[in-house]
């Protein structure tokens, strides 16, 4: 029989186990590729918000590494979950190898017609897989467009491509395996009813006897078969890694993003200043959410003065907390080089940086009276620093080389950076100095902004007070958290979009537990039914079968869940805000997660018992 | 008057094999006293196997009645005849069909596990039957490691675990050699001297003759009732 007529004639002869294999693969390969190019457009739809000029460098570069690492696990997840079923289909053909092998058929005949086979069900599954992929993410798309999002319908070929191409090449190499090992094994012991290729024979460790029975069969069953358990718990780990990354990653950058800004912008923040100053920092703060055209302002205008005697009369008021007055204004900064030593040849120095120039709000503090908390990398001003300076993430991120070695130059100036915040004010392109150093510089001394930190339980008293104590003169009161609600709003939005990626993921793994239940219960079909006619019951069966699936969750899912948690704190989020109700939260989610991978193999279970003894124990 | 263990009435089973009907049996009676040793014989299709799957509730009749130890087995669901299966029936397949992830021991405890027996009385249990098939040395060996006629053997301590009063054998030296046919006719020879009633399906010469009675089936048919 030609190589070709062989391998089409056994796998439509075996339309059950073909079947299955083809919608496994089919379902993995379209998980994979829709969870890819979907990520990768909602990474766009960040990135596309970041250039669009909102959302700081710092915050699209954490919502970028989220994407980023959620992609790269899928890819890593379908490449293992297709690997694993094209593993467990072709061990179970070691029998039939070992016919041909008796039959007089060579080693090399054998190969040709599995490989043929293996390669009909991949490029087969491969391609229903892509069809369904792009099917799902465009109705997806469409789907959130629905929602009130919106999303672009554009589709990157390239993702597509490179997804097909990996999830060939992975599973043909991957599916070779078992078949070349199979057709390693002597025909004697091929044709054995009881030979299965993965299956140990070592008794390992002795199973207490105080197990209950379910329990004691279904971890024979899983330790006996060791090969294949292992590639399961293997596969699951990978998936519950991706979950765990999405979901716990997902929510805890959430909380912790919502975290940075509230720090950055402070809570119960009240400000004070000329109607004109105030409105233009609020624009100025809401360049994080929305894009604004704003006209230059002369912010050393005399009008916009605040008075020592004004700021030491508002600290005075009961409830006012703290009072931080600046003086702020737009300018150009420029890119300092900084100069370090060579690492490779310690008596030279080189130069760190370019001479890159842009506009960036300048803020003149004084340090000990700052009421914000940003998120810094390196260090924060301190009360004796005079030529010292920390800036705004996008500052650092488009101007800078290595901000930390280098130095900002404010007008003519330079100041040696401290630090780098992460701000959402003027979109992080902001620059904070010692207040002395830039009134010296510019020659004006005062402030024309004033925060107030005022205690939230009494703040429409504390307002009051402030408004009667500000009535004659030409300022405004602003209170910031409303603005800074606007900030978390904006976030959870993103979130939530960002968020569909966990339900997706959750959705695959479930598949992907089910296809392996389904095609490693098919291979166990015969044994159930030995232990039915030996007078198991089906509901005996099928707890055989759920715990079977609990155990393998529960190894993989201590596995994955470390992995995903370890991934998450390590490389996804710097100085993660964990709160009570996130960790219940992620606990909920996860447990849930445990809970529907363990339920999902109540079907393959139920599907089993269902059929007669009789055709259970003669199925091949 | 004996006890009637089996009893089968107009009996038949249907099989549908794509466009194709095909009868396995065609409507047989048959009777079974207590401490019987029956065996079945007939070309291969005769409906052998189908008749030992319907007397043991693996399979239920298109049409009559089966009746085993006064159940009417078709008129029951899964759960009851799992149960009877249990208590009831010891089966011996031709293909042995052990469980290939649990060893010889296990094999036979699994039984006795099913029924619910006391954790201490099993593994004795297990052993004693072992060592009844001569197989106590292997007691710790897959099925893959033991030979066809060992795994036979094992086969049959299993099919006696429970001590039930029904054996029912298919071709049990059907894969075997004739030297090791021998060691399962001298097993079906204790069973037979423990007045177990035992139904066998089988061409081997030996066991027909150990027989007190044989069938010869064809077609779905007794013959020579």
């Amino acid at each position: 029989m030609s190589e070709i007529a062989f391998p089409i004639k056994d796998l439509t002869r075996r339309k059950f186990q073909t079947g299955l294999t083809i919608l496994g693969l089919t379902i993995c390969m379209s998980a994979t590729l829709f969870l890819v190019i979907f990520g990768s457009n909602l990474g766009f739809e960040i990135a596309f918000l970041s250039l669009g000029g909102r959302l700081t460098s710092g915050f699209f570069n954490i919502f970028s590494r989220f994407i980023l690492v959620v992609g790269l696990l899928n890819i890593l997840a379908g490449a293992f979950i297709t690997s694993f079923l094209v593993y467990l289909t072709m061990s179970e053909r070691v029998r039939d190898i070992g016919v041909m092998k008796a039959a007089g058929c060579l080693s090399g005949s054998i190969l040709g017609y599995f490989i043929t086979e293996l390669s009909i069900l991949i490029f087969l599954s491969c391609i229903a897989g892509t069809i369904f992929g792009i099917g799902a993410y465009y109705l997806s798309i469409n789907l959130l467009n629905v929602l009130g999002f919106s999303v672009s319908q554009v589709l990157s070929l390239w993702a597509v491509v490179l997804i097909f191409l990996v999830l060939i090449l992975v599973s043909h190499i991957f599916g070779a395996l078992p078949i070349i090992k199979a057709a390693k094994v002597k025909p004697a012991e091929a044709l054995s009813p009881l030979y299965s290729l993965g299956t140990t024979f070592e008794l390992g460790r002795a199973v207490p006897s105080k197990l209950g029975f379910t329990l004691k069969v279904a971890y024979r069953n899983l330790v006996r078969r060791k090969s294949a358990t292992r590639q399961a718990i293997i596969c699951l780990a990978v998936v519950l890694t991706l979950t765990t990354v999405t979901i716990a990653g997902g929510m805890i950058a959430n909380q912790t993003t919502t975290n940075y800004v509230e720090r950055a912008i402070g809570r119960d923040i009240v400000l004070v200043g000329h109607p004109n100053l105030t409105e233009r920092y609020v624009n100025v703060l809401s360049q994080f959410f929305e894009d604004k055209e704003m006209e230059s302002i002369d912010y050393l205008d005399p009008r916009y003065n605040i008075s020592e005697s004004l700021v030491s009369e508002l600290s005075n008021i009961s409830g006012v907390l703290k009072a931080d007055p600046r003086l702020v204004l737009e300018t150009t900064v420029y890119e300092v080089q900084g100069v370090i030593i060579d690492p490779e040849e310690p008596n030279q120095y080189i130069l760190v940086g370019d001479d890159r120039f842009g506009e960036a709000l300048v803020v003149g503090v004084q340090p000990e009276r700052v009421v914000n908390e940003w998120l810094i990398f390196g260090r924060v001003l301190n009360e004796t620093d005079v030529y010292s300076a920390v800036i705004g993430d996008s500052l650092a991120l488009e101007m800078f080389s290595d901000p930390q070695k280098q130095a900002i130059s404010v007008s003519e100036e330079n100041f040696e950076i401290a630090g780098v915040c992460l701000d959402t004010l003027n979109n992080g392109k902001v620059v904070y100095i010692p207040l002395k150093a830039l009134s010296t510089e510019l020659g004006q001394p005062g402030y024309n902004l004033l925060f107030l930190k005022i205690n939230s339980s009494e703040s429409s008293q504390v307002l009051a007070e402030i408004e009667k104590e500000l009535s004659g003169k030409n300022l405004k009161v602003v209170e910031l958290n409303e603005i800074l609600g606007k900030h978390v709003n904006f976030l959870n939005h993103i979130w939530s979009f960002v968020m569909f990626l966990p339900l997706f993921s959750l959705a695959t793994a479930t598949l992907c537990l089910l296809s392996y239940l389904m095609l490693s219960i098919a291979g166990q079909q015969r044994e159930f039914g030995i232990m039915r006619a030996l007078g198991a019951k089906p509901r005996s069966i099928m707890k055989i079968i759920f715990t079977q699936a609990l155990l393998i969750t529960l190894i993989s899912g201590a596995i994955g869940i470390s992995v995903g948690l370890f991934v998450t704190f390590v490389f996804l989020i710097p100085e993660p805000v964990i709160s009570q109700n996130t960790i219940l939260s992620v606990a909920g989610w996860l447990l849930l997660t445990l809970g529907i991978l363990c339920l999902s193999s109540l079907y393959p279970a139920m599907k089993t018992v269902k059929k007669s003894v009789v055709s259970a124990i003669y199925s091949v | 008057m004996k006890e009637k263990v089996v009893l089968t009435l107009s009996l038949c089973k249907q099989y549908q094999i794509g466009d194709l009907a095909v009868e396995a049996l065609k409507n047989l009676d048959l009777e079974v006293e207590k401490g019987e040793f029956v065996s079945i014989h007939g070309p291969s299709g005769a409906g052998k196997t189908t008749l030992l799957n319907l007397i043991g509730g693996l399979d239920k009749p298109t049409s009559g009645k089966v009746v085993v130890f006064g159940h009417d087995l078709g008129t029951y669901d899964e759960d009851f005849l799992a149960t009877f299966r249990c208590a009831y029936v010891g089966f011996v397949f031709q293909s042995y069909n052990l469980i290939s992830t649990l060893t010889a021991i296990e094999n036979v405890a699994f039984v006795v596990e099913l029924a619910g027996w006391l954790r201490e009385r099993i593994e004795e249990r297990s052993e004693n039957l072992l060592k009844l098939v001569g197989l106590e040395h292997r007691a710790n060996h897959f099925p893959a490691q033991l030979s066809g006629g060992e795994q036979q053997r094992v086969a049959f301590a299993r099919a006696l675990a429970n001590d039930p009063p029904l054996i029912l054998a298919d071709e049990p030296t059907g894969n075997l050699d004739v030297e090791t046919g021998l060691e399962i006719v001298r097993i079906l020879e204790k069973m037979k001297a423990e007045r177990k009633t035992v139904i066998v399906a089988t061409h081997d010469g030996r066991i027909l003759e150990l027989a007190n009675r044989t069938l010869r089936l064809l077609d779905g048919r007794i013959m020579n009732k």
